[in-house]
């Protein structure tokens, strides 16, 4: 107890700043976690409230990064009510089961992705540009998302091209979307946007907003009454109490249809994890920090191997509200399980207020985060190279005509065929009897050198390789240069192993014409160093050859 | 002092943008409302069915397909005017979708955006404007009755399980022949359909939560056949002697003044890949389909067997891909309709008048 007292006055001032972020955290994913349960995963409101609570909390404990916020997910979410969608009728006892099972497994094959380290290092494999895609498309889908709820309309749940959905969405807005709604929508999002521009309410603009379209509908409320303005609010929330412990199916009737959603499983747990690694990379690097993806792996692993005897959706990090805490300046993990402690007593306490708050304007909010995930500082970077460019369009395209998986996909294999087509093009330059060799010596390089290095051998006579800039040479490599040497007598320069490299490749830069000179010493050094190293060479292809001919 | 004004422009103009959506939807809202209060002009199919059964403005409504039917006279609560209209609204959507029948086609714009091509309306598959009678005016067994439809809505569906609202099971309709959006379960279209299907359930005097043998199709599966196997040749063969008098050689339709007279049952205008009248999706629809309704004026006229092999022709045939496949699947079904109908022409051409198949 008084240890606890001397360590407030340090305790304090570090949260007192994470209050205010906590709370408009706590505020910003209640609707969420709602609507993802309800409308996404086909399961009751309280799961989504609890991976709010539960799943935050749980990773603000095991994740160490600063920028990392968990919980509830859009497409984890959506994940679970596709898979389970033929196996058992939304909503029911069964379904609940199936569901626990179902993120129970997908934490489990997440811990296998904590345990064998070169699993969870593919999954760094995603570079910025793909993630900044990611970021955009969610962004602009979260808008898109949003727009039924904005005017009150029912939501369509079926998978399908976001973007033609989204286009007759904006027009079902203009021609039949609930104009009580609309009212409250717009109000929030005007007091929102307009708070915003002053630095002292800054922080508090989403929280504004809120309370203007809430008072706006009770104001609407009172004088129209709620049996005409048809606005959906969020409701009571009194069952839901502090913990709702549940048991996952697992019995051999069971068996067959959880073997079904075996693939289902490892999709959920790959489409947490690629958001967890990307977020944490994107946003730690926006802080200038650093955390070992491994942690955020296995954060979210035990999480979600924890939340299904919890009555909770699985975790994983959450763009958005990333974005919310790193533009508002918190500490993730403060505030992270401030958040969770504060939408605890908000759901135990404050039921009654939170049942008034109108969907238009949480829908308001979430349009708000998802444009605000839109920087163009962030983009502008990728758009000025072109193989970047591709990338992130491909990126940010996918994630709007496919899906968020179908983006990863995409992105990885262009960004990893665009470094293996860097890696298979070294730049080989002929001077004199020089020929200079600027990349990897393997595979798949091989014959763009050995084009030029025929050419050379045709014009000059005493033809020396400098692969000094080489930083790769495989066994492939080894056994082409072994060849070279022995049939074409050719000399070798390695300005890496000669004591005063630097100098030398400093004056070969300042000197072209002298290039040749300096490089038959070099070639003459080299012969004189390397005579055992050449030996060693020789005799190891020749052991080679000997055996490959048994 | 230079960066107030610069926010007060930046706020003012996503105010006035915002304001002017919103205006924007006002003025799109009254228009929805002069459609809502605007006089029906029916379609004949329409006047005479509605006719029928005696659909008026009034407290009381009072079938007279129930009292010559059975002799009984049951009251039910009336229909108010604006009922009245939607009911005859939802009657031309699904008598003459397209707007072939109406004084200016873009009369029905917030029905026809949501399917595909210039052909398809529900007529065709819920024949008779969804109420399907022998001429004694009995109703017809699996004839995809509307109002048989209706009063099973809100059941459990028997394919998934789930509690199926009748806005959601017409919205599966819409994905079957959409082209790539289905209307928000709030649209006035969903509504007026409904509307429709539910006065049939009153005026044919059907009970809410039973079900009717008058619903869905009669399918045909393989065990209702000698079992020797399903054959598109041969069922191709029976399509240029049955079918394509009127559908076309390759299934396309036949158009006349822009409006579809046959309808297509192949190509960029019929039915996707995902509906289940194709019969890659579900095998035993259409074939019933075709058995209880095909060709028109001698129903009944083909095995089921024969039903069986046209239905797997014409699930050979190239048509849309459905909005769930994705845009792979969708592009490479676009190239197929694009090039399949020259090739075969092409192709039928070297073959000339000769029959497919030599009787030996």
């Amino acid at each position: 107890m008084n240890a606890l007292a001397a360590a407030l006055p340090q305790i304090l001032p570090a949260l007192r700043g994470n209050l205010l972020v906590g709370l408009t955290l706590a505020v910003v994913t209640l609707p969420q976690a709602i609507a993802f349960s309800t409308t996404l995963a086909g399961l009751p409101p309280h799961f989504g409230i609890y991976a709010a609570i539960w799943g935050v909390l749980f990773t603000a404990l095991l994740n160490p990064s600063r920028v990392f916020s968990g919980g509830p997910n859009t497409t984890m979410s959506a994940a679970v009510g596709i898979t389970l969608l033929p196996v058992a009728p939304q909503y029911g006892t069964d379904y609940i089961g199936y569901a626990l099972t179902l993120i129970l497994l997908a934490g489990l094959i997440q811990l296998l992705f904590a345990l064998i380290r070169p699993l969870g290092r593919m999954l760094d494999l995603i570079s910025e540009p793909i993630i900044d895609g990611m970021i955009c498309g969610i962004g602009l889908f979260l808008v898109f998302k949003s727009l039924t709820t904005f005017a009150g309309l029912p939501v369509n749940t079926e998978v399908e091209w976001p973007l033609w959905i989204a286009w007759h969405s904006f027009l079902a807005v203009l021609e039949f979307g609930n104009l009580y709604a609309i009212q409250i929508g717009l109000i929030t999002l005007v007091a929102s946007l307009v708070a915003r521009q002053f630095d002292a309410l800054r922080k508090w603009a989403i929280l504004i907003g809120v309370a203007a379209g809430t008072s706006y509908s009770a104001y609407l409320g009172s004088t129209v009454g709620l049996e005409n303005t048809m606005v959906e609010q969020i409701g009571n929330l009194g069952p839901v109490g502090f913990v709702f412990p549940s048991l996952p199916v697992f019995n051999q009737e069971a068996l067959p249809n959880i073997i079904s959603i075996l693939p289902g499983a490892v999709t959920l747990a790959l489409l947490g994890l690629f958001q967890t690694v990307a977020a944490m990379r994107r946003m730690s690097r926006k802080i200038g920090a650093f955390t070992d993806s491994r942690k955020g792996i296995f954060s979210d692993a035990v999480s979600n191997c924890l939340l299904p005897l919890l009555s909770s959706l699985p975790t994983c990090a959450s763009f958005n509200r990333m974005w919310l805490v790193y533009s508002m300046g918190g500490n993730s993990r403060v505030t992270s399980a401030l958040s969770a402690f504060f939408l605890l007593l908000m759901v135990l306490f404050l039921a009654g207020v939170i049942a008034i708050i109108p969907m238009p304007a949480m829908a308001a909010i979430i349009m708000l985060l998802g444009v605000n995930m839109i920087k163009w500082e962030d983009i502008r970077p990728h758009l000025r190279d072109r193989r970047e460019a591709v990338v992130f369009l491909a990126s940010f395209l996918s994630v709007l005509f496919l899906d968020l998986f179908g983006a990863v996909v995409v992105g990885s294999i262009l960004a990893i065929a665009y470094s293996k087509w860097e890696q298979a093009n070294p730049k080989v330059s002929l001077r004199g009897n020089v020929l200079k060799i600027r990349g990897n010596i393997y595979y798949g390089s091989l014959p763009v050198i050995e084009s030029t290095y025929h050419q050379a051998i045709a014009r000059v006579d005493n033809l020396v390789i400098d692969f000094s800039d080489c930083y790769y040479i495989d066994p492939e490599g080894l056994r082409w240069l072994a060849a070279a040497k022995a049939g074409h007598n050719v000399g070798f320069v390695d300005r890496r192993a000669g004591p005063d490299r630097r100098a030398q490749a400093e004056a070969l830069d300042r000197r072209d014409g002298e290039e040749r000179r300096s490089a038959e010493a070099d070639a003459r050094r080299d012969r004189r160093q390397g005579e055992e190293r050449r030996e060693n060479l020789r005799r190891r292809t020749r052991d080679r050859r000997q055996r490959s001919e048994f | 002092m230079a960066a107030l004004p610069k926010k007060l422009l930046r706020v003012a103009l996503i105010v006035s943008v915002l304001g002017g959506l919103y205006l924007l939807a006002l003025e799109r809202h009254a228009e929805r409302d002069r459609m809502r209060a605007a006089a029906v002009e029916l379609t004949p199919g329409c006047k005479a069915k509605l006719a029928g059964y005696a659909l008026a403005p009034g407290d009381v409504y009072s079938s007279p397909y129930v009292r010559r039917m059975s002799n009984a006279w049951i009251t039910a609560r009336g229909y108010s005017a604006e009922d009245v209209r939607a009911i005859e609204r939802g009657c031309n959507i699904f008598d003459d979708l397209q707007g072939h029948l109406a004084q200016d086609a873009s009369e029905r714009w917030y029905a026809r955006r949501f399917v595909r091509g210039s052909h398809t309306t529900c007529d065709h598959c819920h024949q008779s404007i969804g109420d399907k009678q022998d001429a004694a005016g009995n109703r017809l067994v699996g004839s995809n009755s509307m109002a048989a439809s209706w009063v099973m809505a809100d059941m459990y569906d028997r394919f998934t399980g789930l509690l199926l609202p009748h806005e959601l099971r017409q919205m599966q309709c819409y994905i079957n022949s959409s082209n790539g959006f289905k209307p928000n379960a709030a649209d006035d279209l969903m509504r007026d359909v409904t509307a429709y299907s539910r006065f049939l359930s009153a005026a044919l005097d059907m009970k809410i939560g039973n079900h009717y043998l008058e619903q869905g199709i009669a399918e045909i599966p393989a065990s209702a056949t000698l079992k020797r196997g399903d054959d598109y040749v041969r069922g191709a063969y029976l399509f240029k002697e049955k079918c394509a008098g009127c559908h076309g050689p390759q299934g396309l339709g036949i158009v006349v003044d822009g409006k579809a007279v046959y309808p297509a049952v192949a190509g960029p205008n019929a039915y996707s890949m995902d509906s289940r009248m194709n019969f890659a999706m579900v095998n035993s629809v259409m074939p019933g389909f075709i058995c209880r309704n095909m060709p028109p004026g001698a129903e009944g006229s083909l095995e089921n067997q024969d039903c069986r092999d046209i239905a797997y022709y014409l699930g050979t045939l190239p048509r849309a891909a459905g909005d769930r496949q994705g845009p792979l699947v969708a592009a490479w079904q676009q190239l197929m309709m694009t090039v399949m109908p020259p090739l075969t022409r092409y192709a039928e051409s070297l073959v000339g008048n000769r029959p497919l198949h030599d009787a030996d």
